[in-house]
């Protein structure tokens, strides 16, 4: 019943279980207390799912009352309660925000950057298609000809990039200009490792991408 | 995040158990632990120490801040200081509430060391709400919150980022009315978005 070491066929890079756990939760948080949809973890969800099925084929090896099952069934249902709580947040996000995200990661897929796993991008079209044809359905077609037009820009719902966020630096960052929008003075601040600051997500928001800092 | 998403990362922090029973190491995913000998201290995550005290299977020994003493004086600092002072660490409170909750008997004093964590967290809570007044006040948009734990941040939100949402908001439009030029698409980006 070893947690041995996964490779990850594409960059040939060992990594551990425990890292990828790690990593899947520092995810997690962030999704959840980010306003817009973050790039996606798919290799590491995908990852974590075939080590606990592997797991799960040990598990039931054992006999039943052994301690060793109840303690790792435990393990498995926190893990996956991690990975469910974070595609469903995903989910949530695409929802929410169905026409900007699919008109943004059209662009992202362009440039080889996308934020979503390629199902979640397919789930986001549909939901699209949905959303108008019932919209069509139930009001468009009954109302006069003029007015009949699904206006696509008008109905997308951006996430809000000004709200605030709790954030915590991983590592030092200088010089986050911070607007100053009735005066003209724009503060800089710095984000010392370890420290904590509230502030807006917009400025932050590539920090938080790329993983120099963590949302609290 | 709720309060119980908070305890789950919470109890992710290892402690110390003394175990009653003999097994070999177990290899989870988030790592070793063991062997476990009856009757020696070891470590593991807190999920892994409740659930075997639930089962009666060890006893917790308590953590090294968990003492009267390092409390009072941890309390008295907090009471002194203008600012929020470092605690044990960052989920003290899920820890005291955990173990105080399932092992009471395991902790010498108990009742005593919940008041006094009880007493800190009170410091603490009304001070973050002082000093959350001033910062609405003051009009800020930025705070910064050293030796904040995870739980007590938690506490003020939906409150102040929600707050401070809505005073960016005013801002915006003050903006917007006094100059000559509006900028529409900002305005209504802002104005239609969700919080989240």
């Amino acid at each position: 019943m070893d947690t041995e070491d996964i490779e990850l066929s594409e960059d040939e890079e060992e990594i551990t279980a425990e890292t990828v756990l790690k990593t899947l939760q520092n995810a997690w948080q962030n999704e959840r207390l980010s306003p817009e949809i973050l790039p996606h973890h798919n290799d590491m969800v995908e990852c974590m799912l075939g080590q606990i099925q592997h797991m799960e084929r040990n598990i039931n090896k054992l006999p039943k009352t052994d301690l060793r099952s109840c303690i790792h069934k435990m393990e498995l249902n926190r893990i996956k309660y991690i990975i469910c709580n974070y595609l469903k947040t995903r989910l949530n996000k695409i929802e929410s925000y169905c026409i900007a995200i699919v008109n943004e990661e059209k662009q992202r897929i362009e440039s080889g950057t996308n934020y979503l796993t390629p199902s979640e991008f397919r789930y986001a079209q549909e939901y699209v298609l949905n959303m108008e044809n019932h919209l069509k359905n139930t009001v468009l077609d009954h109302v006069p000809g003029n007015m009949q037009t699904f206006e696509f820009n008008k109905m997308a719902i951006y996430p809000n990039y000004q709200s605030h966020v709790f954030l915590k630096a991983n590592e030092t960052v200088n010089g986050i200009v911070l607007e100053d929008l009735l005066g003209d003075q724009d503060e800089e601040i710095d984000l010392e490792e370890g420290s904590q600051h509230i502030l807006q997500y917009k400025p932050i928001a590539d920090l938080v991408k790329n993983g120099k800092v963590q949302l609290v | 995040m709720d309060p119980f998403e908070i305890e789950f990362i919470g109890e992710n922090r290892i402690v110390s158990i003394i175990p009653n029973f003999s097994h070999d190491k177990i290899f989870l995913i988030c790592g070793e632990f063991g062997p476990f000998r009856a009757g020696l201290p070891m470590n593991v995550p807190l999920w892994l120490a409740v659930m075997l005290k639930q089962k009666q299977k060890c006893r917790m020994v308590p953590p090294d801040w968990m003492d009267i003493e390092a409390l009072e004086t941890i309390k008295e600092e907090e009471k002194i200081s203008r600012f929020f002072t470092k605690m044990p660490h960052e989920h003290y409170m899920i820890e005291a509430k955990l173990i105080l909750g399932v092992a009471a008997e395991d902790i010498p004093r108990a009742a005593e060391i919940k008041t006094i964590i009880k007493d800190i967290w009170d410091i603490r809570m009304s001070k973050l709400r002082t000093s959350m007044d001033a910062l609405m006040k003051s009009g800020g948009s930025y705070g910064r919150l050293d030796h904040l734990t995870m739980m007590e941040i938690n506490s003020v939100k939906p409150l102040l980022p929600q707050a401070m949402d809505e005073l960016h908001r005013i801002k915006m439009m003050t903006r917007q009315t006094s100059s000559s030029t509006l900028n529409s698409s900002t305005f209504s980006q802002s104005g239609s978005s969700q919080n989240k």
